[in-house]
């Protein structure tokens, strides 16, 4: 295809991609070596607030932005790696490793550190569960008379295609307080639990939750390439003698690879930006993730600042992860890539 | 669809006639509203609309949105309502207008209650206020012969003999998630240690004996609730009462009403309201009072200000109040203090102080609500995270630009 | 297909396992999401009950408002009974309603028959069931405005980005230059960048427009243009096109790489062919090409549709309350100052929102997996 020519079809999505993410990276990666401050002074003002039948005002130093023509003054400087330094505390994390220091557990209680942890172990546990759950999923179902195949492959997608937020909602209202499993499971176990009381219960659930709905894609990819294995092979391998787990090693595996890699390729990038799952368990006094905290700098805090700063130094490094995450799965494509030019 | 839109149409029709006479002219200047979603709003903006021309949104998020919105020119909204922290960085702004000549022309029925002057000019006008204060269980106090908690000593007393008791395994509840209603709860409990948050300069002064007391009351009460209280927030205080879970908890103000509401509480006419106990023995209330109010937009024309504020004076009238006299403790003229009123009315009387409402204690606020939920979970020390609540508030503090 | 292979044939013990592990997923896919619409037809006080079966049955629902009884489930048992036996037969397809119908009603017959002479319990409500949440949900708070805007959002998104990502996944098909390479994987890293850093430019820029894009509306030489459309500059915020370009552009490096894939298994040829033919490459692609490719575009369009109808983050943020989706609605609902009533009512719209969706799933379930099956296997 000629260079016009492929222009002119890409522009399209070019232009969308370019104004809605590069754009708006190209600004972040800016702003995360950059501050912008207010311009305050501290003036003696006298305030009145109500109190239940009577107004209660108070005269006091308070600090107040300094105005010019109606705007708030504010300075933006270059601050080098302060936002990085911000994020990461090298000095904190040296003192934790010092003789007197706390070790590890004092660095999983900066924020930094302990979003990472819970963002690499949830991506990389609900991995595997994932990868097999799907894959013994269409297993089955390839099994199956096909009559049973419709109304099965219906149900075991319905939790992928649910609103994300409903079905957290859903899982949640299951366990929390009172929820119907949480009393099954005082019932059958004796004891009382609360699964959102404490740290590794609200991670299990967020794993359990996350596989819930992933696997059915997963699923859903396999068995339309099981759809494709060839049949002669097959037949080949079991006039070899080859066992069912034989087959399943040699020939479906191979034949899916490609499915694999796709699938672990798009869940990595999904999982490493979690973000739903801490919102819809409010899971933030116990576990973070990455994505989490870049949106928790960015809310407004009581006075109205977002610390678009810091935002955008946990957003690069949280970049800069799944790059490194994707660089594996990625090799083969660029060995593909290579072989065919 | 047809017959749903039908349907809603003649319920719409039905509400605004029933309430045209409530508005006394015709606002032909359109007005966009912006306000915090709650009970007391819809009644309030619901009355704007009778003047007609009038687009009310009613949002969850208006905190976030807000400042950029009124910051815009022109500015989104004409009329913004809010609470005594989101007029702060309005105010940094310097996106809402002084009110002083609207009210000269339009303000026969406010309350000198009711202005909230910063440097003598009137830059918001308050509605209502809230204020968190003692709901507990009247029948199950009695039962077990116990008296009206007056500060938190009594209360864990109470609390242990309930226990004790085999009343209810977990007898307290509160606002405790982690965030913004953990930090209230903190602030709350600080003022009734008399903790001050700051020195000269705006340096924190957290890391005091206040701080340390705070935390560790704040930990024995959250030894009589539920185990997941670090997702509790005010809706899931509500249940907890209305299903008999709890026998005590200081709540918002607002909430009272719902503790009688025979079609989901099981608990009508049990819950008492009081005083919010104090820290200690001969303390004030430790609670803060908040008010819910409204201000204009300072990007619009005086057209528009002068039509949003018009019709504002219709929203918040003395007939609103008559209408609505149980949905909040109104400042309006006319209100009647019914018995929700009570224990907050008893709480700012026994001299609870107002919610300090400035920049530097909202960047406190978002650390304490960022940083306290790793005490409570058992991560760290109260000593540390005190520790980190000031170097957060003082990493905020620089970015902002009020501390050196 | 099935692999018909005798020797295939799995061992019996395998069989059961097999079985018993599927039963088991199919529980706990569907268990949360039958239990939260039990949830939404019962008033608040089963619906919170400590006990699960007041939950399902609604006892108190049932008193209040009535509900299903064994009676008034014939006419589905009929169905059942009269859909179960026709199956077995060879028969035209108007044989067969009729069969049905006549079936159906001299089943319901019976039963009725057999019910009325038991009495008592199965005449009374077993499940209580009320609707006035979901009144309240689309009469009362007229919840048909989110409807109908998710539905031009969806719509929108799926539109625009089949159009921009066909194009473009044709293109990157059919090239195999180092700056295709590149592209592609700097889609790849565009994907997997967190949202929320995203949305943070979006707000304050969408807010502004107005001010943003007014020397467009003044400068002489693009104002007769744009003032073709309004005569001044708009204020984009919680207005539903940027939303939509917004999802477009975070879905569409998903939306190219999917396609792209469903693209290469065509073969070359089928172009070549046509450019033999005196087609330039537009045209071979509108009229060669593409009838080829629905099923791709339609498995490609269903995970666009998903991804706009689902979507919290960006909706919820930039769109206003004329312009509000169903999904940010609801958390709304369920965030707000509330009472139990109005969290039941969440649930019934939470549901309402999952029905279109059941809908989708049971209309293109074959094209998902066809689709799936005829490109992306190659990965």
């Amino acid at each position: 295809m000629r260079g016009r020519v492929f222009l002119g079809f890409i522009a399209p999505s070019l232009v969308l991609m370019i104004i809605f993410i590069a754009l708006p990276l190209v600004s972040v990666a800016w702003q995360s070596f950059h501050a912008t401050q207010g311009v305050f002074e501290d003036v003696l003002v006298e305030s009145c607030t109500p109190g239940f039948l009577t107004q209660t005002c108070v005269k006091e130093m308070q600090s107040r932005p300094v105005m010019q023509a109606g705007v708030a003054v504010t300075s933006t400087r270059f601050v080098g790696w302060d936002n990085y330094r911000q994020l990461l505390q090298p000095d904190a994390v040296a003192d934790a490793f010092s003789p007197t220091g706390h070790g590890m557990s004092a660095v999983l209680n900066i924020d930094f550190y302990n979003a990472l942890r819970f963002t690499l172990s949830f991506t990389l546990i609900t991995l595997p569960f994932i990868v097999g759950l799907g894959l013994l999923l269409a297993l089955a179902v390839d099994d199956i008379a096909h009559g049973l195949r419709g109304p099965v492959i219906f149900v075991t997608l319905l939790p992928y295609i649910i609103t994300p937020v409903i079905g957290a909602l859903a899982i949640r209202w299951l366990f929390v307080g009172d929820g119907v499993l949480t009393d099954a499971i005082r019932w059958i176990t004796g004891h009382d639990v609360s699964m959102f009381a404490q740290g590794w219960t609200i991670e299990l659930m967020m794993l359990f939750y996350r596989i819930w709905h992933i696997a059915p894609f997963a699923f859903v990819v396999f068995y339309a390439g099981l759809q494709t294995v060839n049949k002669d092979t097959i037949e080949a391998s079991v006039i070899d003698g080859a066992t069912r787990m034989e087959r399943l090693r040699y020939v479906i595996i191979p034949h899916l690879m490609p499915l694999i890699v796709f699938v672990t390729m798009i869940h990595l990038m999904d999982s490493y930006r979690v973000f739903d799952e801490v919102v819809g368990f409010a899971a933030h006094a116990y576990r973070i993730s990455l994505q989490w905290l870049t949106y928790s700098f960015l809310t407004p805090d009581q006075t109205g600042n977002r610390a678009v700063a810091r935002a955008s130094a946990s957003a690069m490094l949280t970049m800069l992860g799944i790059v490194v995450l994707l660089l594996v799965p990625l090799r083969r494509t660029w060995r593909d890539h290579r072989g065919k030019s | 669809m047809l017959k749903n839109m039908l349907l809603s149409a003649t319920i719409l029709l039905g509400a605004s006639v029933s309430a045209q006479a409530a508005c006394n002219f015709a606002n032909t200047t359109p007005i966009k509203v912006q306000a915090p979603s709650f009970p007391a709003w819809v009644a309030v903006t619901d009355y704007m609309k009778t003047c007609g021309n009038v687009q009310v949104e009613l949002d969850l998020q208006y905190k976030e949105k807000q400042p950029a919105a009124l910051a815009a020119k022109p500015a989104l909204y004409q009329f913004a309502g809010l609470a005594v922290n989101s007029l702060v960085p309005l105010l940094n702004d310097g996106t809402v207008r002084p009110l002083d000549d609207l009210i000269a022309k339009y303000g026969q029925n406010l309350q000198p209650n009711q202005l909230i002057r910063i440097d003598g000019k009137v830059m918001a006008i308050a509605m209502m206020v809230n204020v968190q204060h003692l709901m507990y269980r009247r029948d199950v106090f009695a039962d077990l012969k116990l008296a009206e908690p007056t500060n938190y000593d009594e209360l864990l007393t109470s609390l242990a003999a309930i226990k004790k008791a085999g009343v209810m395994q977990y007898p307290m509840g509160g606002t405790y998630k982690s965030g913004w209603d953990l930090a209230t709860d903190f602030v709350n409990m600080y003022f009734g240690f008399e903790g001050s948050f700051f020195g000269a300069g705006n340096v924190p002064t957290v890391q005091g004996d206040a701080g340390l007391k705070t935390l560790a009351m704040m930990k024995a009460l959250s030894a009589y609730m539920d185990p997941e209280f670090l997702t509790s927030e005010a809706n899931t205080v509500q249940q907890q009462f209305q299903r008999g879970k709890i026998a005590a908890a200081n709540l918002w103000v607002t909430r009272a009403g719902a503790m009688d509401d025979a079609k989901e509480s099981t608990v009508v006419g049990k819950i008492a309201f009081a005083k919010a106990p104090a820290a200690h023995a001969g303390g004030k209330p430790a609670t803060t009072v908040w008010w819910d109010g409204f201000a204009i937009a300072k990007n619009i024309s005086d057209a528009e200000a002068d039509a949003a504020f018009h019709v504002a004076m219709q929203g918040i009238s003395p007939e609103m109040v008559k209408a609505n006299n149980a949905a909040a403790i109104w400042l309006i003229k006319g209100y009647e203090p019914g018995k929700y009123a009570v224990g907050a009315a008893a709480s700012a009387g026994a001299g609870a102080p107002p919610y300090p409402a400035t920049t530097a204690m909202g960047l406190m606020h978002t650390a304490l609500g960022a940083n306290l939920a790793n005490y409570f979970s058992g991560r760290e020390t109260a000593e540390q995270t005190l520790a980190k609540i000031a170097a957060a508030y003082t990493v905020a503090a620089k970015e902002k630009g009020i501390l050196k | 297909m099935s692999i018909a292979i005798p020797a295939l044939r799995t061992s019996a013990p395998l069989r059961i396992a097999a079985g018993i592990f599927l039963v088991g997923w199919l529980v706990v896919a569907a268990f949360p999401l039958f239990w939260i619409a039990a949830l939404s037809f019962k008033v608040p006080l089963d619906a919170f009950s400590t006990n699960p079966l007041d939950v399902v049955l609604g006892p108190r629902t049932a008193a209040a408002h009535g509900g299903i009884s064994v009676q008034s489930l014939l006419p589905l048992v009929g169905i059942i009974v009269a859909w179960a036996w026709q199956r077995r037969n060879d028969l035209t397809r108007r044989q067969k309603y009729i069969r049905i119908v006549a079936t159906s009603f001299v089943t319901v017959l019976v039963l009725r028959a057999v019910v009325d002479a038991i009495g008592g319990p199965l005449t009374r409500p077993l499940f209580g069931i009320t609707w006035e949440h979901y009144y309240e949900v689309w009469v009362g708070h007229a919840f048909y405005r989110q409807f109908i805007n998710s539905a031009i959002v969806t719509a929108g998104v799926v539109c625009v980005s089949l159009t921009a990502g066909t194009l473009a996944g044709y293109a990157l098909a059919r090239t195999s230059t180092a700056f295709a390479f590149w592209l592609l994987i700097a889609a790849l890293v565009f994907r997997a960048l967190p949202h929320s850093v995203l949305l943070a430019g979006y707000l304050p820029t969408l807010i502004n427009s107005q001010a943003i894009l007014a020397p467009l509306w003044h400068w002489q030489a693009t104002a007769w243009f744009f003032q073709l459309f309004t005569p001044e500059a708009p204020t984009l915020y919680g207005r539903i096109l940027p939303v939509i370009l917004v999802l477009v552009a975070i879905n569409q490096p998903f939306t190219i790489w999917m396609l792209r894939s469903f693209f290469s298994s065509i073969p070359v040829e089928l172009d070549e062919a046509a450019q033999v033919d005196g087609c330039t490459q537009l045209q071979a692609f509108r009229q060669v090409i593409m009838p080829v490719m629905w099923p791709g575009v339609i498995t490609t369009g269903l995970f666009s549709f998903l991804l706009a109808y689902n979507d919290y983050l960006v909706t919820s943020l930039l769109l206003d309350q004329q312009s509000q989706t169903m999904v940010p609605a609801i958390a709304q609902f369920l965030n707000s100052e509330n009472s139990a009533a109005d969290q039941i009512q969440a649930i019934a719209a939470a549901v309402s929102i999952t029905a279109p969706l059941f809908l989708l799933v049971m209309v293109f379930q074959r094209q998902i997996v066809s689709g799936l099956t005829a490109g992306a296997v190659k990965g």
